[in-house]
């Protein structure tokens, strides 16, 4: 069963004095960035994007600086307004919502991460986690109670009463996440949560995560500039480009159909070991001509969905081609070495 | 094109120097380059520069030489000027020939009294003719002097100008070469030779130097400007002083008065308000500290500092307030304390309050910008002129006065402070869903503590600095000693009265401070 949970539409965010000048202009002649800018002094920040998150998902939104995603997904919780367009998160219309009902919103369904952590320092790591409860007026006990429990979660139980600096940066990233969780909301958002740690620190944040993500099940809609870390976490990603969303599919048809040249260059360096499988590089058994020393009868078999890392494995323990076999055990295609190396390199066959 | 709106373009070097020079380009990229290519001072010589002064710089808008130039050429015209038609020595000239006259007729009236037999007056008045003559005949000598060095002024200004030439040719393309790295950056900066910039060089050489030469080299300008232009320039536009009485000034200050006046009297009812209301917080005050029993404030005091601010702060405390007692200051300096204390608790009631509007509102900011310079710098006499004519005399209005100097710093700071919060963290707390009053409460205010704390303490010590212009209009107190003994000059008592006020000052600051860094913990 899968439920829209955050949905946008043509959603448009142009910063400047003359901005919804500039966003008439736009929608009658269809200026671009650098004409809006020169014309209006207008930048445009957020380029009619049009998404939609299922219930459960990780979305990622993946841009160089500048391109406009943190700007975005501050849209989703309206810590910025909209110029045009619509958005929905969890069936309500957020920009009707009033003071009052976004404030709820935020407090219950909405938590959200960010990149420079954004702790208040006067508090100890226990009220950080429990402000968001807090802020909704809980009592003290609930407060104490949740955080702990968040915490735990993030594997920080026993600096409760610390305070942030005495904390190191991936420590306090897991405060942060810890708050986020707080006020148990469904819909989570990570504004380059991993960015400012060092490597290692942040594969291991990454993990964490991922394990949290599928235990507590949140949607989430996770920004990032690190293609590998929205490979590695999304279950779709976006990626945008000077505020308009240049592609949005699976990590797989990313990177083996990437949609024009910009985000072909982002692929490039990515490795394709476990995003391309055999069904996309084999040769069908048809056309597969017989090399010498070659018996296919020999050959070990594997299935259509296996990807190429585990194709290098089987490929290693034979001399023989690889034959690949459809869901009803049907021999279906061949991958020989030649093809295996091909498809390394450029996921294509 | 960028974002930004910049636009990349390696220029060359020789490129650049001519668009910008425009002229003569060959002759400075050459100096520019041997500029460039010397470490220490390199001998660049430029003749149009050395020749032209102060022209040179505004044909090429180099205007910190033109400036510069102009007054170190102007000052040796002038002795140019003093050494070929200066009358030098003309006022000991015009002393000498008023003498003349007195003696002569010091000596008509002794040979009148001679005449008529009385001959004791008729020596008295000889003896002053005598006695005057002497004194003449210095101011002659001292005038034959000052006309003897005339020469030598003359060559003084002579080598003076060689000098001022010379630096002029030797520094015109360092200062040009400077120009020309600043206009790389920006540029906005004028390059080239632009004839309209040396027009108003000139104009403004026209201006400046023949009446400043005027004015310097020749005795009496005014008269003998007034005998060129038919009495028009020097008499009735004179040039050593401008050509007003106070006409304007005692016709302002008198509507002023009446504007005063008419202040106190329709808002007398507000004024009596807030005088009560300042007056209820300051008996409040004096009962605390004066009324209840010495030992029993002493005690609280001390124990105070200890547990706020340690044992070090205490010991001091114990020590500052035994010499207050012991010197027999103990009442008055309370009534300061409390005086102080009224103060700043008003300040910090209002100011920060205040602080967080502007702190807010950039646009209120602004408005309240000017305000607070003016209360900060205006001299308290200023505004104790019309605090006297609205609230009278006595503690209250003190304390008034106190407020205008003291609360400036504490909404300077709290303003700083909000401001200083980081945006990251604001937006973080909004979107968990804060209000605005819990953002303030939550985050901005605890936030921005350190600053208000310091504005707070800044405030404290400058009512401190108050108590002896309080005490002018009638605020008792340490501050009334004080005045008091520059009144008789009592240098032992001003003394003894200064090093209480700093006790009090300092045993306020040091608990304030100890308190605020026990609440922070070890931040």
């Amino acid at each position: 069963m899968t439920e829209d949970v955050i949905t946008l539409e043509n959603v448009w965010k142009i910063f400047g004095d003359r901005a919804k000048e500039a966003m008439r202009a736009v929608q009658e002649r269809g200026l671009s960035k650098p004409e809006v800018l020169s014309e209006f002094e207008c930048v445009v920040g957020i380029a009619d994007c049009s998404f939609s998150v299922q219930r459960g998902e990780i979305f990622c939104v993946m841009g160089l600086s500048g391109s406009g995603k943190s700007t975005m997904v501050r849209h989703l919780n309206r810590l910025i307004e909209p110029t045009a367009g619509s958005i929905s998160v969890l069936g309500k219309d957020m920009l009707s919502l009033n003071g009052n009902e976004l404030r709820e919103m935020r407090a219950k369904h909405l938590g959200m991460v960010f990149q420079h952590m954004a702790l208040l320092p006067h508090r100890t790591v226990r009220d950080n986690v429990g402000f968001p409860l807090q802020v909704r007026g809980e009592p003290k006990s609930v407060r104490w109670e949740v955080s702990q429990r968040c915490l735990n979660m993030v594997n920080l139980d026993g600096y409760e009463d610390r305070f942030p600096r005495e904390l190191s940066g991936g420590m306090q990233q897991r405060v942060g996440l810890a708050r986020a969780l707080a006020s148990d909301p469904e819909v989570l958002l990570m504004d380059e949560p991993f960015s400012a740690l060092d490597p290692l620190i942040r594969r291991q944040l990454q993990d964490q995560f991922m394990a949290l993500s599928a235990e507590l099940n949140k949607t989430t809609v996770f920004i990032t500039h690190d293609l590998d870390e929205a490979i590695r976490i999304g279950n779709r990603i976006a990626i945008m480009k000077d505020g308009r969303i240049v592609q949005i599919g699976t990590p797989e048809q990313i990177v083996t159909n990437p949609a024009d040249d910009y985000v072909r260059d982002f692929v490039e360096g990515i490795s394709k070991l476990k995003l391309v499988f055999a069904r996309s590089i084999m040769e069908p058994l048809g056309s597969y001509e017989l090399q010498a020393g070659d018996d296919l009868a020999q050959s070990p078999r594997a299935s259509h969905g296996t990807d190429l890392d585990q194709l290098i494995d089987i490929a290693t323990t034979t001399t023989q081609p690889i034959v690949i076999q459809d869901d009803e055990n049907n021999d279906v295609g061949v991958i020989n070495k030649s093809r295996l190396l091909k498809g390394i390199q450029g996921g294509k066959a | 094109m960028t974002d930004t709106g910049l636009e990349a373009g390696p220029r060359g070097n020789e490129l650049s120097v001519a668009e910008f020079v425009q002229e003569n380009e060959s002759y400075y990229s050459k100096q520019f380059a041997k500029i460039q290519g010397t470490t220490g001072f390199a001998f660049s010589w430029n003749t149009m520069a050395a020749l032209c002064g102060p022209l040179w710089g505004a044909l090429r808008g180099a205007w910190g030489f033109f400036w510069t130039f102009l007054v170190l050429e102007l000052f040796a015209l002038v002795q140019i000027g003093r050494g070929l038609w200066g009358e030098l020595g003309a006022d000991q000239i015009a002393r000498y020939e008023k003498m003349l006259v007195n003696i002569a007729k010091r000596e008509q009236q002794a040979k009148d009294l001679i005449a008529a037999g009385d001959t004791a007056d008729a020596e008295a008045k000889l003896k002053i003719a005598d006695n005057l003559k002497r004194v003449a005949a210095q101011a002659k000598e001292k005038a034959d002097l000052a006309a003897n060095e005339a020469f030598s002024i003359l060559i003084t200004g002579l080598v003076l100008l060689l000098i001022v030439k010379l630096l002029e040719g030797f520094l015109a393309n360092r200062t040009y070469e400077k120009q020309y790295l600043n206009w790389r950056a920006n540029p906005a900066i004028q390059s080239g030779v632009n004839k309209l910039s040396a027009l108003f060089g000139a104009v403004l050489l026209i201006a400046i130097w023949p009446l400043t030469l005027f004015r310097f080299t020749v005795s009496d300008p005014d008269g003998k400007l007034s005998a060129l232009t038919n009495g028009f320039i020097g008499k009735q536009i004179p040039i050593t002083e401008f050509p007003v009485n106070r006409e304007y000034f005692a016709v302002l200050a008198k509507k002023g008065d009446a504007g005063f006046d008419w202040l106190a009297i329709n808002f007398s009812h507000v004024f009596k308000g807030i005088t009560a209301g300042i007056r209820a917080v300051l008996d409040g005050l004096e009962v605390i500290l004066i009324d209840t029993p010495w030992p029993v404030v002493m005690i609280v005091i001390v124990v105070m500092a200890l547990r706020l601010a340690g044992p070090r702060v205490a010991i001091f405390t114990a020590a500052s307030l035994a010499y207050l007692a012991f010197m027999g200051l103990w009442k008055i300096s309370m009534i300061t304390v409390a005086l102080i204390g009224a103060g700043a608790a008003l300040c910090v009631i209002i100011g920060i309050p205040l602080g967080i509007w502007f702190g807010k509102s950039k646009r209120a900011y602004t408005f309240a910008e000017p305000v607070l310079d003016f209360m900060q710098t205006m001299p308290a006499f200023v505004y104790l002129i019309p605090i006297i004519a609205f609230f009278g005399t006595g503690k209250p209005p003190g304390v008034l006065a106190t407020l205008v100097f003291a609360m400036p710093p504490v909404i300077r700071l709290t303003a700083l402070g909000m401001r200083g919060v980081p945006e990251t963290t604001k937006e973080a707390a909004v979107a968990f869903g804060c209000s605005k009053w819990q953002l303030l409460t939550n985050v901005e205010l605890p936030l921005a503590m350190p600053s208000i704390m310091t504005g707070i303490n800044q405030t404290i010590l400058m009512s401190l600095s108050m108590v002896v212009i309080a005490s002018l209009i009638g605020a008792e107190g340490l501050g009334a000693l004080i005045l008091e003994a520059l009144q008789y000059a009592a240098k032992g008592q001003g003394l003894l009265g200064g090093l209480a006020i700093l006790l009090c000052a300092m045993v306020i600051d040091r608990i304030a401070q100890g308190m605020y860094r026990r609440k922070v913990g070890g931040l």
